[in-house]
């Protein structure tokens, strides 16, 4: 059954974030959200997650960074951005103004630098949330330090908290033997949500002229390629803990975005999908809503976590 | 209304052949573009994830009328995506994503301008000169090919490949003049009068090597130089960081991404 209007309810909860659907883009795949708005009005979406903030701006990797590879590509950005001062200053109050809900991804090379951010963004009003990046493959310091064990990402993962009154979500490394006990490590140390997964360590390398595909020789993988592995993931997480579990990971469509909600998934997160068709989250949101149509549902909730095995 | 800002559109090949080298394709798209030379497409058109990525191809031509418009591309194989493009017939959907980057500079009053092309690169500067002829600035073109059947056919040549107009060099002699075109730029700018060089612009697309050639020929005679460069791109509209290149800034170099703050570039401001 639909409700009154017609229409299937979206409506998703984060902890104590309200999102109005359940797609989000994915850090690092959407600039700040602005360069979004010649396609869409990006208020539409669930959120936005902005490009990895560090405390100072930071340059990134030498080029090559990013490298095609069979329905994926690995990435080796270096977390280039303009830092979380410029982002305060010039992008939140056009984030505002175009009514977007959007969160912050940030990420430091100390436990300090990651405190710091996140108290500076604490009074930025319009923020929903901070979302932890405990897990970037491609900078030595970019959180893979504290992301790949348990312990590292406990003491990072308290830390933050003590510093922030936002909600706080902290992405994790699919780089991990067990995921069950770094995401219960994170819901221990007071997390509010669980996002996963960033990419997958891969590297390319060229068998004539011998040389690596990327300046960094390794890189993140992304895109439909990582999606069972992703979905995997995100099920064993969504057994692991009692906080939203948000699920990333070669989502393209919505039947994609479906399966990750099936498993359990709260939310969900499009990267590299953007790339080839800036219009995939909005398409997916449809699709979301023209299925709960055909099953009869008048809820997300009615349809989330019902796998049967 | 003509569109100027980026938009992703469904677009249906109206038609698309080539000999082998270089392909051509028209496409219809819901709207007419309004673009500037140099600006460029992220085009898709294959079914499947793989590859997984658009690819960039400079807007070659635009045309339409009220409602309805048109673009063409010219684009040369070098790989799996564009195998799959040239493989693709009239009625084929084709997924575009455009026109994004900045244009060429074509605003300064009274210039002389040379549009310089490698390889398949003039499908990047021949756009301009459909400008140019329309302001009735004076233009010569440049364009280097490895022989003469990597040169396109004359009749896309700006000013219909007049000799003392356009020049053709080939590495190998088979055409036009003989060697590199760097090296025609080069000895066509020990001929120019003082005064010309002085009113002199080069507009310049092709290999990397070729670009930073005509930057250090150009630049220490104080001739501007504007580089369209072909990074390898991920989405093309600047959200991914992934396209970038080395650039001045001050003392310190910066990464600027190709697709959003070029892909044309002050030849002076990059790194190469
Ligand atoms: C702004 C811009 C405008 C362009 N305009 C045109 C155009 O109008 N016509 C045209 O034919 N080409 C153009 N290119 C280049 C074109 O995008 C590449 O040739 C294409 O992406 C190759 O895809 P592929 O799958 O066929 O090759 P791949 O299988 O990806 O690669 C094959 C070979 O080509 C090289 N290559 C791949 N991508 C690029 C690239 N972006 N630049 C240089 N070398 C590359 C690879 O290193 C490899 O050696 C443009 C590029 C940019 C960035
Ligand atoms: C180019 C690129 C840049 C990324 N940058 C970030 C980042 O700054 N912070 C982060 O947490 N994740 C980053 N990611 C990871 C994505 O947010 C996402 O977790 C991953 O790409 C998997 O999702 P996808 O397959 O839908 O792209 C980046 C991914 C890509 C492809
Ligand atoms: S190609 Fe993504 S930023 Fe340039």
């Amino acid at each position: 059954m639909v409700n009154a209007a017609g229409t299937p309810d979206l409506t998703s909860r984060v902890g104590s974030v309200v999102l109005k659907n359940p797609v989000m883009s994915a850090s690092g795949t959407f600039g700040y959200g602005l360069e979004f708005t010649p396609f869409y009005d990006i208020s539409r979406l669930g959120a936005v997650i902005v490009k990895g903030l560090s405390l100072l701006p930071t340059p990134g990797n030498a080029p090559q960074r990013i490298v095609e590879t069979p329905a994926g590509m690995l990435n080796a950005i270096g977390l280039q951005n303009i830092g979380v001062e410029r982002f305060v200053r010039d992008v939140v109050p056009r984030l505002a103004d175009a009514g977007a809900t959007y969160v912050a991804n940030i990420y430091g090379r100390t436990i300090e630098e990651y405190e710091e951010v996140a108290r500076r963004l604490s009074g930025v009003a319009s923020l929903a949330a901070i979302e932890l990046n405990a897990s970037c493959p491609n900078v030595k310091e970019g959180g893979i330090a504290f992301g790949s064990n348990p312990e590292g990402l406990s003491g990072l993962t308290r830390r933050v908290r003590e510093a922030t009154g936002k909600p706080l979500w902290v992405k994790l490394s699919p780089n991990v033997s067990d995921i069950g006990s770094v995401a219960r490590a994170a819901e221990d140390a007071g997390a509010d949500a669980v996002t996963l997964i960033n990419t997958i360590v891969g590297m390319a390398v060229d068998c004539r002229t011998r040389r690596p595909g990327l300046s960094n020789v390794t890189g993140g993988l992304s895109g439909p390629a990582i999606k069972p592995v992703a979905l995997r993931m995100v099920w064993e997480a969504c057994k692991a803990v009692r906080i939203p579990v948000i699920g990333i990971g070669g989502i393209q469509s919505a039947e994609d975005a479906l399966e990750f909600l099936l498993v359990g998934a709260a939310a969900v997160q499009v990267g590299t999908a953007n790339f080839r068709n800036p219009n995939a989250c909005v398409e997916i949101i449809d699709g979301i809503r023209a299925f709960l149509v055909r099953e009869r549902l008048a809820h997300l909730d009615d349809y989330r976590g019902t796998l049967r095995i | 209304m003509p569109f100027r800002r980026p938009r992703f559109v469904n677009g249906r090949i109206l038609h698309n052949g080539g000999n082998g080298i270089f392909y051509r394709m028209e496409v219809s798209i819901p709207d007419r573009i309004e673009f500037l030379p140099g600006q460029f497409a992220m085009v898709s058109g294959w079914p499947g994830n793989d590859p997984l990525l658009p690819r960039p191809l400079a807007i070659f031509r635009a045309g339409g009328a009220r409602g309805k418009g048109t673009v063409e591309f010219v684009y040369k194989v070098v790989g799996r995506g564009t195998a799959l493009l040239s493989g693709l017939h009239g009625g084929d959907p084709l997924q575009i994503t455009l026109p994004l980057g900045n244009g060429f500079d074509l605003g300064r009053e009274d210039r002389i301008w040379w549009l310089v092309g490698g390889g398949v690169g003039f499908s990047t500067v021949f756009p301009a000169a459909v400008v140019l002829e329309e302001q009735r600035a004076a233009f010569e073109v440049f364009l280097g090919a490895r022989s003469r059947d990597q040169l396109p056919p004359r009749e896309w040549v700006p000013g219909g490949g007049t000799p003392g107009r356009a020049h053709l060099c080939t590495d190998d002699g088979t055409a036009g003049f003989f060697g590199r075109v760097t090296d025609a730029v080069r000895e066509r700018m020990d001929r120019l009068k003082a005064t010309e060089r002085a009113r002199l612009s080069i507009l310049a697309c092709g290999p990397r090597e070729m670009l930073r050639e005509i930057a250090e020929l150009a630049v220490p005679l104080e001739v501007p130089v504007q580089a369209s460069l072909e990074n390898h791109m991920a989405c093309g509209f600047g959200v991914c960081w992934g396209c970038v290149t080395a650039v001045r800034d001050g003392e310190k170099t910066a990464y600027r991404r190709v697709c959003k703050e070029g892909p044309v570039f002050d030849a002076r401001e990059v790194v190469w």
